[in-house]
């Protein structure tokens, strides 16, 4: 049963990917943001005409489909909170007998809860600072730097975006257990401080920002460095906002890596000892449930708390 | 318990992290720690003074491992045990060993299983016990003799026997009483089985219940006791040949295609979508071929309900596989008296029962399995017993997850009747054959 | 600009020709800064990606010890490759789980064309809704697909069951295998193709629809006439993500299917065959030559995804 625990970073690739837009796709990445701001400017077409009233229709449409789509975590919280045999059942349980509170205790009996939520903090949290400040310093040269062999390494960067995680893992390895870092926040965290896809996302939005703020600050004296942490990095707080989105959500579901690199129970995330519980509790789907949930909610409930940042972030990071 | 998520975490993830460590090791010592351990062993001086690591992966027997070490302690005081419990069960257990073992860092006594023997012997990553054999520390005719096989590689002996467990047929007593079917005996044939599975199953049509399954997603409590009991063999006794072609092998296999073709069982697919063992416990199976450390959850589930009795007896024979964990030092043991000491004490009748007390494991220590057996009164546990004394021992080579791969790959095919049995047996044999040849 | 060259001694005059300097100076370069900027990412990432790329494909020409050590074995690897039956046949299965996960953007257009419509209420909340999946974790998500998708007692087959079907056992029989994996990874992408469509949607001038509603155009005509085609640079983004992430198809398989399935041969992908070589079968030279092939083909696709978008790819 083990096996099915073992989910990858290949899933989380793709939605790296997903929201890296290939520079063709845009049209024309270099394109002033002027042009930007003038759609933002403009109204679009949803913000007017409320005379057609067929909205009933669209509401059954998106209301029906919506709830289609949040059934299996709906289904996922009733499991939860039955007991065995109730998840077991034909028909299906719509809700428990008597309400199981007690799984979700027993989850933090069942695996060490609390370190692992310490460890997908840890990491989540020093990835998205090194991506944060590494993929915007790169981001920026890239965008409005000149040097030489510029377009060869922005092409071969962008080459690994597409290449599926699972090939990295072998050789990955390797290197994390010559540098003595497995078993250590350090050994899960080193290789995806480093990313393409967020190089390629943070060039995309320097290239967005104007020309005047850089050159006033260049005649001010300022040197480079002093222009990007200054002026140009907090221009690009969106661009940032949507890397951080994205990496947090990566960060922290991101399974084969950390478990590879990591075998007591303490030192890996929570996502390993999701997986570990599903092997040691293959058959009590109600703990499996609760502990999925528990694993979870953080994510959740951090969404629903910035979720037009968090939409805004992502539809942005399509868009140019 | 353990024994079941060896086996199944070999078969997934420890191999996985085998592999990635595999490639560091370069090489590797390739200088077995030999000559010493040949010559007999001698118990060194009582004042010896040593700290030992020793790696184990089940939390829930490190209470009796650490009564062990205090009763150890009592005769050598001076070296200081460390138990390391690397938890998540095999899978992150053989990652860790696997990477200790290409950086030379291997604990000082470590837990060793079936599948994985022949991998660290043949590659010189363990130390030969046959000095304490010599040395009359420890006596190989006082556990069962397939698991002595299991851990002798080329003539030297690896492992000290520390548990073990076989398989044999779980009833519900109440399904049988219901359905008007008499309880299975341990004289029962396969005839027996199937008739009575066929009773069953027409009894509870409609119902979701079944009259007989095994756990066809491995071979372990399934096909592999099958194919021995109609003579035939998973592998040759020097693991170098596949035995799957072999018209025992494919009559034992064609037993589980039978009993899903004629309603007994329920399909492959539904196998692989709900476990055996949980349909068992969830009373949708009247009876199952599962392995001793289900003992404890299907009590747990059935209480009174529960009954045990030996395997049923096939064309040849009634025999189950039997495995066991082991006690191992590294080739390259950074102490080697001191591990020899402390892995000779494993072995002891007073490890055994100490380790017998707690109720998971059959101590693998002639004798000692007394305690265990009366564990749970309700039930007849000593047909385990009865069942080791000619089993037949766990069938692997050195790269036993690659046609253990195959054999997942191959074999549901055969149980769902997609292919005739006897053809997919060849391919497997044809195919497994090949893999055996690359580890040479 | 004209005003500003007129006044020299202003400060936006000054501005403009620094400007001019720097462009001119740029198109030299920026002399040793931008390595500063650029080298603690690009060097993380030849060592951590590029690195194992290189070696990948340097270990598809050799066979594997048992622990560790390698041995050149030139093409074999290869030559095995096209010979092994399983390789066309997940290349096939990858296909049809592309083309289901791809039905997700056509979904996500209409989706997307409800909820930006004027003024609907609730709009914030389903994009909530939709949105939800695509921020669960793999790991956890497939469990609860797995008990949805039980034969015996899952509830879609409940549901079938009122309607006297008897379901298969969709995870564990050949053919609905793919199709319930493909349909967990439509439901967990179309959050995400919804949300980038949506924000195309919402960069389409209103005036447009304006005049096609004045010459009379109904709106399944403006659908089709203005949405649809001036949506293509976003419709294209996420059939080019779909594409790839489709080609990558993993942690769905390994999360739902558990071994010993016997609808595996059926449902599997390149890269799970990749994976079932490099760790469970030890054979990490042929896996590493199977991981070339990925590469191969992603390359392919790719590049010809971006020739024939000019074909139907409408830029405003």
């Amino acid at each position: 049963m083990s096996e099915s625990l073992l989910s990858t970073k290949s899933g989380v690739e793709s939605r790296q990917i997903a929201s890296a837009r290939p520079s063709h796709a845009g049209g024309k990445p270099s394109e002033p943001a002027g042009r930007d701001g003038k759609n933002r400017g403009t109204k679009s077409h949803s913000a007017k005409g409320g005379k057609q009233g067929s909205n009933v229709l669209a509401h059954c449409v998106l209301g029906i489909g919506g709830l289609a789509m949040i059934s299996p975590l709906l289904y996922q919280i009733v499991m939860s909170l039955s007991t065995n045999a109730e998840v077991q059942s034909t028909p299906p349980t719509l809700w428990p007998g008597v309400v199981q509170w007690h799984n979700f205790a027993d989850v933090f009996t069942s695996m060490n809860f609390g370190s692992q939520l310490w460890v997908t903090v840890a990491i989540t949290v020093i990835r998205v600072i090194g991506q944060v400040l590494l993929c915007s310093m790169a981001g920026y040269a890239f965008a409005r730097m000149h040097f030489r062999f510029k377009g060869l390494i922005l092409a071969i960067v962008l080459s690994i975006i597409m290449v599926p995680s699972q090939l990295f893992l072998i050789p990955q390895y390797q290197i994390i257990q010559n540098l003595g870092w497995l078993n250590s926040i350090a050994g899960i965290v080193a290789p995806g401080i480093f990313s393409a896809f967020g190089l390629f996302l943070m060039r995309q939005f320097f290239m967005g920002l104007p020309d005047e703020l850089e050159d006033a600050a260049r005649l001010d004296g300022a040197n480079p460095f002093q222009i990007f942490f200054r002026v140009m990095l907090p221009l690009a707080a969106n661009g940032l906002w949507a890397l951080v989105i994205i990496t947090v959500l990566w960060s922290w579901n991101d399974l084969l890596w950390p478990l590879v690199v990591t075998s007591t129970a303490n030192a890996a995330p929570l996502s390993v000892g999701l997986s570990n519980l599903q092997g040691e509790h293959a058959n009590n789907y109600p703990i499996l449930m609760a502990a999925s949930l528990m694993a979870m909610a953080p994510i959740l409930i951090m969404f629903l708390l910035m979720q037009k940042r968090v939409m805004a972030g992502i539809g942005r990071s399509g868009l140019k | 318990m353990n024994h079941n998520v060896t086996r199944r975490s070999f078969l997934s993830f420890a191999a996985a992290g085998a592999a990635v460590v595999s490639l560091a090791a370069c090489g590797g010592n390739s200088a077995a720690g030999g000559s010493a351990a040949k010559a007999a062993y001698a118990a060194p001086a009582k004042d010896l003074s040593a700290e030992l690591s020793y790696a184990i992966w089940d939390a829930a027997q490190k209470p009796a491992m650490q009564k062990i070490v205090a009763e150890f302690n009592k005769q050598y005081p001076n070296i200081k045990v460390t138990i390391d419990v690397t938890p998540s069960k095999g899978s992150a257990y053989w990652t860790k060993i696997q990477t200790q073992a290409s950086s030379n860092t291997l604990p000082d006594v470590f837990w060793m299983n079936g599948p994985h023997i022949k991998l660290y012997a043949q590659n010189n990553q363990l130390m030969p016990l046959d000095g304490l054999v010599s040395g009359k520390a420890v006596d190989t005719a006082n556990y069962p003799k397939a698991l002595v096989d299991l851990y002798t590689v080329n003539g030297a002996f690896y492992g000290v026997p520390k548990d073990f467990d076989t398989s044999a047929l779980f009833y519900n007593k109440a399904l049988f009483k219901e359905a008007g079917v008499s309880e299975p005996t341990s004289n029962w044939t396969w005839d027996d089985v199937k008739s009575a599975g066929a009773k069953l199953s027409k009894f509870y049509q409609g119902k979701g219940v079944y009259g007989y399954a095994g756990d066809l997603t491995g071979g372990q409590t399934s096909y592999y006791n099958t194919m021995i009991e109609a003579g035939g063999t998973v592998i040759s006794t020097d693991g170098k040949k596949s035995g799957y072609d072999s018209a025992g092998s494919i009559a034992g296999l064609q037993f589980w295609r039978d009993l899903i073709a004629s309603g007994v069982s329920p399909s492959m697919q539904q196998l692989t979508d709900t476990a055996s063992s949980d349909m068992f416990t969830s009373r949708k199976l009247a009876m199952t071929m599962d392995g001793s450390w289900t003992v404890g959850p299907a009590q747990k589930a059935l209480g009174d309900d529960l009954g045990i009795v030996s395997l049923p007896k096939g064309p040849k024979s009634n025999q189950s596989v039997i495995h066991g964990l082991a006690n191992v030092i590294p080739a390259n043991a950074k102490n080697p008296a001191a591990a020899q000491a402390f892995v000779a004490f494993l072995g002891t009748q007073d490890a055994a029962k100490i380790q017998a007390e707690t109720g998971t494991v059959i101590p693998a220590f002639n004798g000692t399995q007394y305690a265990w057996v009366k564990s749970v009164p309700s039930v007849e546990l000593s047909v385990f017993l009865e069942l080791a004394k000619d089993a037949s021992p766990y069938p692997a080579s050195v790269n036993t997850a690659a046609w253990n791969e195959l054999e997942n790959t191959l074999l549901p095919q055969a149980f769902a009747g997609t292919k005739p049995v006897a053809d997919v047996a060849k391919d497997l044999a044809s195919q497994m054959n090949a893999a055996l040849a690359k580890e040479s | 600009m004209k005003a500003q060259t007129l006044t020299p001694a202003s400060k936006s005059g000054r501005a403009a020709q620094a400007a001019g300097d720097r462009r001119r100076g740029k198109s030299k370069s920026d002399g040793w800064w931008p390595w500063l900027f650029v080298v603690p990412t690009v060097a993380g990432i030849g060592v951590f990606y590029l690195w194992p790329i290189v070696q990948t494909f340097y270990y598809s020409f050799t066979k594997w010890g048992v622990f560790g050590g390698t041995k050149f074995i030139g093409l074999d690897n290869y030559v095995r490759m096209f010979a092994d039956s399983t390789i066309p046949q997940s290349i096939v299965n990858t296909l049809i789980y592309t083309v289901v996960v791809l039905l997700g953007i056509p979904i996500a257009v209409i989706l997307a064309s409800l909820i930006e419509r004027p003024g609907l209420r609730f709009a914030t909340l389903y994009r909530t809704l939709y949105f939800i999946p695509y921020i669960t974790m793999p790991a956890a998500v497939g469990i609860v697909w797995r008990l949805i998708y039980n034969g015996d007692f899952g509830p879609i087959n409940w549901f079938l069951g009122l309607f006297r079907i008897q379901g298969p056992y969709w995870t564990s029989t050949p053919g609905f295998a793919l199709l319930a994996v493909a349909t967990v990874g439509l439901w967990m992408s179309l959050g995400f193709n919804l949300i980038i469509i949506s924000a195309g949607l919402r960069e389409i001038p209103r005036e447009l629809f304006e005049a096609a509603e004045m010459d009379g155009a109904s709106r399944v005509r403006q659908f089709f006439s203005i949405t649809v085609p001036l949506l293509t640079p976003s419709i294209f983004f996420v059939t080019i993500v779909t594409v790839i992430s489709g080609f990558q198809l993993f942690d769905l398989l390994y999360v739902m299917m558990g071994k010993a399935n016997l609808a595996m041969p059926q449902t599997q992908s390149l890269v799970y065959i990749f994976y079932n070589q490099a760790f469970l079968q030890n054979d990490k030279g042929y896996a590493a030559a199977i991981g070339i092939l990925i590469l191969v083909i992603i390359a392919l696709l790719t590049a010809f995804q971006f020739r024939v978008q000019k074909r139907w790819v409408n830029y405003v």
